[in-house]
C-alpha cells in the first residue's frame, strides 16, 4: 500500500528547485516511504526567510515567500470567518438510499386554474404565436416563408406609391394611388392575387389546422380538458383568419393610410375615400371569413394536411376555370355562381360600386355565398362533433 | 347510449379515492365510461357525480381537476416535450410562466428531465407515455384516469410507469381510475376493481374480497392422481386437475379432512396441500369463463382486438353539435 504514494522525487526532481531555494537543513527530511501527510507537515515546517525579497508579488502576497497560500485563498475563498461559517448544502432525503441519482418526488400544486376565455387564448396564441417563436405550433418553414413573401407581395401598391411620391413621378403616384380599381384589386383582383397569393397562403394555412389533430390525437389534449368542440372550432377559425386578416386587410389599411400619409392629403380626402376604403375592407372581410370557413371544412374532413390544401387550391381556382370554360360556351354568367372566388368578386364589384363584369344580379352571388360559408361552418361543426377524446 | 347503441346500462357504482381498475374485454364500454366520466357524453337517464361536480351540467368543472393520460398517441411530433406539457398546462388554464415551471417539474418527476428539450417524434413509446403522463398530471388532478398507460412499454419502461403511477397514489396522495388488460399492473397500482361487460357492471369491490369469493386448495399428489380425482368427484368435490396437481372449491373447514380421507382411502399420497393464493388474472378468467368467453388469458383480449369504428354522438350531446 505504501509503495503507492508517490514520492516527493517523484513530484519534484531536484533539478526542478531553484537555487535560491531557502535553505532546509532543519528541517528533518521526511522518509520518501512517508505517507501523505508527512509531506504536508514539510510545508508547515518552513522557516519564514529573514531577507524579504521587495519586488516579489504573487497573488496579492508581497514581499513574502510564495507558498502557494494566496493561490489557495483565491481558489477557495480568503480564509477570513470560514471557521463560523455554516455552508449551504444539499439536503438528501433520509427516504434516499446510498447510490440514489434520481428521487422521484411528486410535488403537488395549489394554484388556481383560469377562466375559460384565458383558456381560448392559449389556443389563439399557440397558432398565431407559432409563425414567430418556439414553443407554440411548429408551422413548417415554407408556410412561414410563402407567408412572408405575399405580405412583401401584398404591399406591392403602398411601395410604388412611395416611390412615386419620393421620384415625384406622377404617372406611378396616378397609377398607384387610392381609387375604387386599386382599392378592389388589391382585395379581390384575380390576376394576381387571387390566382397565386392569397389562396395559397389559405391552403398552407388551413392544411394541418384541424386534420392533423384527428391525425396525431391531439383532440384528446383539448376535449379531455375543460374546452368545449365550440370554443375549439372558434379559436382555429379566429386563428386563421387573423393570419389571413394580416395579409389581406392589414396590407389594405396600410395602403390606404400610406396613400394618406405619403401624399399629405387631409380631411376632404378621408371623406371622399373613406367610404370607399370602408367598402374594400367589407369585402376583404367577407374573402377572408369565406375563405377560413371552406379551408376548414376541408381540413375537417381529412386526417392529413396535403388533401385540404390542394382541394382549397382545386376548389378556388377549378371552380373559376369551369365556369369560364361553360360560360365561353354558353354565354351565361350565371355558371359562375358555383365559384367562390366569382360570388366574392361580384359582391365586392357592388360594394365598391364598380361596374359589374357579371351579368346575373349580385344578390344571386350574395346568396350564393352565404350558402356556401352555412355549408362549410356546418361541415365544420359536425366534423369537429367528431373528433374522439378516446381511440378513433 | 351512443348513436344508435346502448354503451352503459343500468350502472349503479360508486368509486372511492384511491386506486381503481376498470377492466372488461373490448366494447364492454370502458372508453364510454370513460367519456361520461369526463362529461363529454350526455346521460339519456341517470345521475352522476365526479368530484363532487355533476356529470350533466358540470363537465367543464370535472375536466379541470381530472388528469386524462389516452391510450394512443396523443401528442404534438415537432414539439419538444417541455412545451407541449406546458401547452397542456394552458389548456387546463394555467399562466403560461406557471404552466412552463410546472412543465419541468412534472418531466422531471416522470423521468424526462434531460430529455425534455427534444423533439416528441424522436422519443421511445416508453418516452411518449411518459410525456402524456407530465400532461396528464401537470395542474396536479384530483382524479388521474389512465388508459393502458403502459401499452407497448417493454419491461423497465413498464416497471417504472407502475413506480411512478403507484407514488402518485401512495405519495401524492391522489385517485386513478385505470384502464387495462393486463392484469399483473392493475394489481401493482390498483386496491379495487370496476369490471364491466356489455355495457353493465359484473363486478366491484376490493380485489382481496373479490378473491375471496371462490377460495380454492391446491393438493399435489403422487402415485394415483387419477384415483384421486376420481375419489373427489365421487364425493362431490368437482376437481380441476392438471397433472398431478389438483385444485378443489374449499367449502369449509372440514374440506381439508375430507381430501386427507380420500387421499388415505385412494392409496395416494399427498405431497402438499395449501390454500390456493388467486391472482387477479385467475378472477378476471373466472369471471370472464362464466361469461361465456374462452379466453386463456388477458392477453388474448389484447390480440384480438375488434375493427375500430368511429361513430358520430348524437346530437344532444353536450359540446357536441352546436
Amino acid at each position: 500500500m505504501e509503495d503507492d504514494i508517490p514520492s516527493v522525487d517523484d513530484l519534484f526532481p531536484d533539478d526542478d528547485f531553484p537555487p535560491s531555494k531557502p535553505s532546509t537543513e532543519s528541517i528533518p527530511e521526511p522518509d520518501v516511504e512517508d505517507d501523505i501527510e508527512s509531506l504536508m507537515s514539510v510545508e508547515q515546517a518552513l522557516p519564514q526567510p529573514e531577507i524579504l525579497p521587495a519586488d516579489a508579488e504573487f497573488m496579492g502576497e508581497k514581499g513574502g515567500v510564495v507558498t502557494g497560500r494566496g493561490r489557495m485563498e483565491a481558489a477557495f475563498g480568503t480564509g477570513d470567518g470560514d471557521e463560523t461559517a455554516t455552508a449551504q448544502v444539499a439536503q438528501v432525503s433520509s427516504e434516499v438510499q446510498t447510490g440514489t441519482i434520481f428521487h422521484q418526488v411528486y410535488r403537488p400544486w395549489r394554484g388556481e386554474l383560469n377562466s375559460r376565455w384565458v383558456r381560448n387564448w392559449a389556443i389563439l396564441r399557440y397558432h398565431i404565436y407559432g409563425l414567430f417563436s418556439k414553443g407554440h405550433k411548429p408551422w413548417p418553414v415554407m408556410t412561414k416563408l410563402v407567408l412572408f413573401g405575399v405580405l412583401i407581395t401584398s404591399i406591392g401598391d403602398l411601395l410604388m406609391l412611395t416611390v412615386g411620391a419620393a421620384t415625384g413621378v406622377e404617372a406611378i403616384e396616378r397609377l398607384a394611388g387610392i381609387s375604387r380599381g386599386n382599392l378592389y384589386g388589391h382585395v379581390l383582383s384575380f390576376w394576381f392575387r387571387n390566382a397565386c397569393t392569397y389562396p395559397i397562403v389559405t391552403a398552407l394555412i388551413i392544411g394541418g389546422m384541424i386534420s392533423e389533430d384527428r391525425r396525431n390525437g391531439t383532440s384528446a389534449l383539448y376535449f379531455s380538458r375543460p374546452i368545449n368542440r365550440r370554443d375549439y372550432a372558434a379559436m382555429k377559425f379566429l386563428s386563421v383568419a387573423i393570419i389571413l386578416s394580416v395579409v389581406v386587410l392589414f396590407t389594405l389599411s396600410a395602403y390606404y393610410l400610406g396613400a394618406i400619409l405619403v401624399g399629405g392629403e387631409g380631411w376632404s380626402y378621408v371623406m371622399d375615400t373613406g367610404l370607399l376604403f370602408l367598402g374594400a375592407f367589407a369585402a376583404g372581410t367577407l374573402l377572408v371569413f369565406t375563405y377560413t370557413s371552406i379551408g376548414l371544412a376541408l381540413s375537417s374532413v381529412s386526417s392529413g394536411k396535403f388533401f385540404p390544401a390542394v382541394a382549397f387550391i382545386g376548389l378556388i381556382l377549378g371552380t373559376k376555370m369551369v365556369a369560364f370554360l361553360i360560360w365561353a360556351l354558353f354565354d351565361s354568367s350565371a355558371i359562375y355562381l358555383i365559384s367562390p372566388y366569382d360570388n366574392l368578386a361580384h359582391v365586392g364589384q357592388w360594394m365598391l360600386g364598380l361596374n359589374h363584369t357579371y351579368e346575373h344580379p349580385a344578390s344571386w352571388s350574395l346568396v350564393m355565398l352565404i350558402t356556401m360559408n352555412a355549408v362549410s361552418l356546418y361541415i365544420l361543426s359536425a366534423r369537429v362533433s367528431s373528433l374522439e377524446v378516446t381511440r378513433e | 347510449m351512443y348513436g344508435p347503441h346502448v354503451a352503459l346500462d343500468g350502472m349503479s357504482l360508486k368509486i372511492n379515492s384511491g386506486a381503481t381498475a376498470l377492466l372488461g374485454p373490448n366494447g364492454a364500454g370502458k372508453s364510454t365510461m370513460i367519456k361520461t366520466l369526463l362529461g363529454l357524453i350526455q346521460l339519456t337517464s341517470g345521475e352522476g357525480e365526479v368530484l363532487g361536480y355533476n356529470i350533466r351540467t358540470e363537465g367543464d368543472s370535472i375536466r379541470q381537476r381530472i388528469g386524462y393520460m389516452p391510450e394512443y398517441d396523443c401528442l404534438t411530433p415537432e414539439m419538444n416535450a417541455v412545451h407541449q406539457v406546458k401547452y397542456c398546462g394552458e389548456l387546463t388554464g394555467m399562466n403560461t410562466n406557471i404552466a412552463m415551471q410546472r412543465a419541468h417539474e412534472v418531466l422531471e418527476y416522470v423521468g424526462l428531465r434531460d430529455q425534455r428539450y427534444r423533439e416528441i417524434s424522436s422519443f421511445s413509446t416508453g418516452m411518449m407515455q411518459a410525456t402524456k403522463l407530465a400532461c396528464a398530471i401537470i395542474h396536479d388532478p384530483e382524479l388521474l384516469i389512465c388508459d393502458e398507460p403502459t401499452n407497448g412499454l417493454d419491461t423497465k419502461a413498464r416497471g417504472f410507469m407502475l413506480d411512478t403511477l403507484f407514488q402518485v397514489v401512495k405519495q401524492g396522495d391522489r385517485s386513478i381510475l385505470m384502464c387495462s388488460h393486463l392484469m399483473d399492473d392493475v394489481e401493482k397500482i390498483c386496491d379495487r376493481i370496476v369490471m364491466i361487460h356489455k355495457g353493465k357492471l359484473i363486478a366491484q369491490g376490493k380485489i382481496e374480497d373479490l378473491k375471496a369469493i371462490d377460495r380454492e386448495i391446491e393438493i399435489w399428489v403422487w402415485g394415483g392422481a387419477s384415483r384421486m380425482e376420481a375419489a373427489m368427484k365421487d364425493a362431490g368435490l368437482k376437481p380441476r386437475r392438471t397433472g398431478r396437481v389438483m385444485r378443489v372449491v374449499r367449502q369449509d373447514e372440514t374440506t381439508y379432512d375430507l381430501v386427507l380421507e380420500l387421499a388415505a382411502k385412494a392409496k395416494v399420497q399427498i405431497r402438499r396441500m395449501e390454500d390456493y393464493e388467486p391472482s387477479l388474472e385467475d378472477l378476471f378468467l373466472v369471471i370472464m369463463d362464466r361469461l361465456g368467453y374462452g379466453v386463456k388469458s388477458s392477453a388474448d383480449l389484447l390480440q384480438s382486438q375488434p375493427p375500430t369504428t368511429s361513430v358520430a354522438p348524437p346530437p344532444s350531446q353536450p359540446g357536441g353539435h352546436f
